[in-house]
């Protein structure tokens, strides 16, 4: 358990008081996260830089939720004194996806933008070098999207080489030679390919 | 003692024999490694296995080297500077595929950007089978291939500029912003 006057907690109740409508939690040692809104996220990481000490962006990702038709955007901060990172996260519109760079805090941020422009198709403002960086001549939907098929789209592009047909599925196919009762948690993942 | 049947292009003459038994004991391998299976080269090269034994070496450009090793996958963007560089090396020239991505896309065979087999757009003389293949396959593939020089079988190179067109096609449906020079063969 950790202490109530801990490092986590101090700068829980410090982002609490400045940002009410972000949501705070302590995971564990070391780490909290929070949930705010997409507007929110530039004055947030200004404070968390200037006014807390949080001096190192670590990581930026983003993550498709096609279910809810949104993009999370996630940026990763760490404060070497207090030893305590901090996990933002925001949601933004998927079709069309936009948000403000956040190069002018940190340069780095510019080689993540680039990517998430190129694999999500999120477009930052603020950035001026979002064109083309990892793939070449890439036309049509960005591939890290869900709802881009990657298989559908090697087997039309690519020549498949035939010999794959009677791929087994290797942890079913041994189960069922030596009779080995597979747990029903497992056989969602191991006996369906399988059966299909 | 002729046979009559064999025409006069593929006959082989005592200056073939000679020349093939020359070159298949010292090939230089151009030193660029595509995907994950360059790490098996260093091992192959030095002292624990030491290919140079057998005749093989490694060079620095492609003008100087005989056998183009394509080590794992081969993402698109990749393989337009592999043909470039293929393109570029002199005759008699060599491609080694490595490693299952190189046959049918091993493990990235459904990825979005490569290619699942390698013979579509270079020939290929020699696959060595694998994920990753060990140093000794390795070295066993390059003897094979030197038996092919030896009997003058590993042909790839003439097959690429007989059926320039058919690789051709295939390299352009791929790769479509296509601005390469055209060597002089």
């Amino acid at each position: 358990m950790l202490d109530k006057d801990c490092n986590e907690n101090k700068c829980a109740e410090q982002i609490k008081k400045t940002f009410q409508t972000a949501e705070v939690e302590v995971k564990r040692e070391k780490r909290v996260t929070v949930q705010l809104r997409s507007d929110l996220i530039p004055p947030f990481l200004s404070f968390a830089k200037e006014f807390m000490e949080f001096k190192h962006l670590s990581h930026m990702s983003c993550v498709d939720w096609v279910e809810d038709n949104e993009l999370e955007l996630v940026f990763i901060l760490w404060n070497y004194e207090q030893q305590v990172q901090i996990i933002a996260k925001t949601r933004i519109e998927r079709v069309n996806a936009q948000f403000v760079s956040v190069k002018k805090f940190w340069n780095q941020a510019e080689t993540y933008e680039r990517e998430f422009h190129e694999m999500y198709g999120v477009n930052f403002v603020g950035n001026d070098r979002l064109g083309e960086f990892i793939l070449e001549d890439w036309e049509g939907v960005p591939p890290m999207l869900r709802d881009f098929d990657s298989i559908k789209y090697s087997k039309e592009t690519f020549y498949q080489r035939p010999g794959r047909e009677d791929a087994q599925n290797v942890r079913a196919t041994i189960a069922k030679h030596s009779g080995e009762e597979v747990p029903g948690f497992a056989k969602d993942y191991t006996i369906r390919n399988i059966e299909d | 003692m002729m046979n009559p049947n064999i025409n006069e292009k593929d006959k082989r003459r005592i200056r073939d024999i000679v020349q093939d038994f020359a070159r298949k004991h010292s090939l230089w391998v151009l030193a660029y490694g595509t995907g994950c299976g360059a790490i098996e080269i260093p091992p192959t090269m030095t002292s624990r296995y030491d290919a140079e034994r057998f005749g093989i070496r490694g060079s620095a450009t492609p003008r100087q080297a005989d056998v183009l090793l394509i080590t794992g996958y081969l993402a698109t963007k990749t393989l337009k500077r592999v043909i470039r560089t293929y393109e570029q090396m002199q005759a008699p020239k060599y491609v080694i595929g490595f490693g299952s991505c190189t046959i049918n896309g091993g493990m990235y065979w459904d990825s979005y950007n490569t290619i699942n087999a390698l013979d579509r757009y270079l020939p290929v003389d020699v696959y060595i089978n694998g994920c990753m293949p060990r140093p000794e396959s390795v070295i066993q593939g390059f003897i094979k291939l030197q038996s092919l020089i030896a009997e003058g079988k590993a042909d790839g190179a003439d097959k690429y500029q007989e059926n320039l067109e058919w690789y051709r096609e295939n390299q352009k449906k791929i790769i479509h912003n296509w601005k390469m020079p055209d060597y002089n063969w």
